[in-house]
């Protein structure tokens, strides 16, 4: 392979991985906004979700939600008929890892996440809105699908620290 | 009628009911711990969390740290002042207190710092667990999932919630898949000590969107798609949905704050997909991102803000008499009444107040 060849090698490499975070970033977007359509987007659908733990406690893996992506769409849509702590959450996320297979079909990334929590209700709102607590911490595993030169998300194991989750929530994190 | 006006509304009612000092009084809560916590039988842990040999598990009662460790197949339980690690193996145990322990009821492990409990574990729980015997007792279980919720209430407010089932109108879930004849007629069984359980009914999964008959795994001896509940005094509840089992252990922290412990349960010789089936299920409604429990850890954190400390006591109406039937409040009842003789204090006047100061009903 010539030196040309190599540079449009590496720089196509470095292109999809920048798509790679790019799209891990719209999807804490996306997620921030509940806009759960806009993600949904930047998934195939052939798209996994889920959210996991360890616990030392049990000492079992253990998973806390799941779901695929015609499974998630149908919770998502009946959020309005349910009680829901709206306070919103916010993902402060750093893309750590992307790792893009040989034949660049596909590709995974390792992210932390920190979730924070802005009160708004569900306790006593006159004294807690507006602040923000920590809700969670972990991180993204994703895998993704590359085709055309876009990724999109197959898989998202969101591995959380956390095994006290207080009131929970009905939201993907 | 007209509208209540203050006066009227703190009035003594004429039905059956508590004060709402029950939940929010610092010494009420002191005495709940030495005389009530202090004294029982508690479901502390699983034996499924601490099978081998070594293994040890740890938790808190009445503000005194416990560890329950398994040697050599046997479980034993001790006073542990030091202990600083939920679990692990290979504590030195010389020289600590052995408090009373069992391993009963689907293989929960109880234990009292009672040093002379009058009651064994099958004696307290006064027949309470039987309508889940056949299923939780005849084969092994195992915990699939733990996670704990620190909420800002009071624990009997929590013990309520699973006693009560009138806040089923809470969740749209319960609304769409179970408001039937059948589930109208669930009855409330109270035995001694103040346990009750709930009897079952057919739970129509498929009518909720998106999701489908559980028929197709269930546990042994419990046909398809039953619900049992059974709610232990002071506050443990175990909740037999079909395919997945489940149980809450409150720690209270306070007046007005609660640690509940979450627990899921399959059988230990499930097959990897017969797991996976009971843990979707189980999460799909009690885990932490379920349809159901984050909703009722909201509304038992909102009657904790309303009955905090300080707030104004007013009165907790258990007037339902419906023939023992889903909403009636012989449940409520009969929990309170245990809860007064173990506490020598009326719940509908905690403090003692003097008939002076309780304003009477016309």
């Amino acid at each position: 392979m010539d030196s040309e060849s190599n540079d449009m090698e590496n720089n196509s490499s470095v292109d999809i991985e920048r798509k790679i975070e790019r799209i891990i970033y719209q999807a804490a977007l996306a997620l921030d906004k509940n806009n759960w359509a806009d993600w949904f987007k930047l998934c195939d659908d052939s798209f996994f979700y889920a959210i996991t733990s360890f616990s030392p406690e049990i000492s079992k893996d253990m998973t806390y939600f799941s779901g695929d992506k015609k499974e998630l769409t149908g919770l998502m849509e009946m959020l309005p008929k349910h009680n829901t702590d709206h306070s919103p959450l916010h993902r402060h996320t750093s893309v750590y890892t992307i790792d893009v297979s040989e034949d660049g079909k596909t590709a995974e990334a390792v992210s932390s996440v920190v979730i924070y929590q802005n009160m708004l209700d569900g306790i006593n709102s006159h004294l807690d809105s507006g602040e923000s607590r920590l809700f969670v911490i972990g991180k993204y595993h994703d895998k993704f699908v590359i085709d055309g030169g876009e990724p999109k998300f197959v898989n998202r194991e969101t591995k959380i620290d956390n095994r006290r989750l207080d009131k929970g929530s009905h939201w993907p994190l | 009628m007209p509208p209540r006006n203050h006066k009227n509304w703190l009035k003594v009612p004429k039905i059956e009911h508590i004060s709402s000092e029950c939940y929010n009084n610092h010494s009420i809560y002191e005495q709940e711990i030495e005389h009530i916590f202090a004294k029982v039988w508690v479901p502390m842990c699983h034996f499924s969390e601490m099978s081998n040999d070594g293994d040890y598990r740890s938790t808190q009662i009445a503000h005194q740290n416990v560890v329950a460790v398994n040697i050599k197949g046997n479980v034993k339980v001790f006073l542990c002042p030091s202990i600083d690690r939920p679990a692990g193996n290979g504590l030195d145990t010389a020289g600590l207190k052995e408090l009373h322990s069992e391993v009963k009821h689907g293989g929960m492990v109880w234990t009292t710092l009672d040093p002379n409990p009058t009651q064994s574990v099958e004696e307290w729980t006064c027949g309470a667990f039987d309508c889940i015997a056949d299923a939780i007792d005849a084969e092994d279980m195992e915990v699939f999932h733990y996670h704990k919720a620190v909420i800002d209430t009071n624990y009997k407010l929590w013990h309520d919630t699973n006693s009560e089932f009138y806040h089923d109108f809470m969740h749209y879930f319960n609304r769409v898949s179970g408001f039937n004849d059948e589930y109208f007629a669930r009855k409330n069984i109270p035995f001694d000590n103040g346990h009750v359980n709930v009897s079952s009914f057919t739970v129509n999964y498929e009518e909720y969107d998106g999701f489908e008959d559980r028929g197709e795994l269930s546990f042994p001896n419990l046909p398809p798609n039953q619900w049992y509940m059974v709610d232990l005094f002071p506050g443990f509840n175990f909740n037999l949905r079909g395919s997945a089992y489940r149980s809450d252990t409150v720690t209270p922290l306070g007046p007005n704050k609660v640690l509940i412990e979450f627990r899921g349960y399959g059988l230990k010789k499930d097959t990897p997909e017969e797991r996976q089936t009971r843990i979707k299920h189980h999460n799909s409604i009690w885990g932490p991102f379920g349809r159901n429990l984050h909703e009722d850890l909201i509304g038992v954190a909102g009657q904790g803000t309303t009955m905090r400390e300080g707030t104004e006591a007013r009165n907790i109406l258990h007037g339902r008499h419906e023939n023992s039937t889903i909403h009636d409040e012989v449940g409520m009842r009969h929990y309170y009444e245990a809860w007064g003789k173990f506490l020598g204090v009326s719940p509908a006047n905690p403090l003692g107040l003097a008939t002076d100061d309780v304003i009477a009903a016309e």
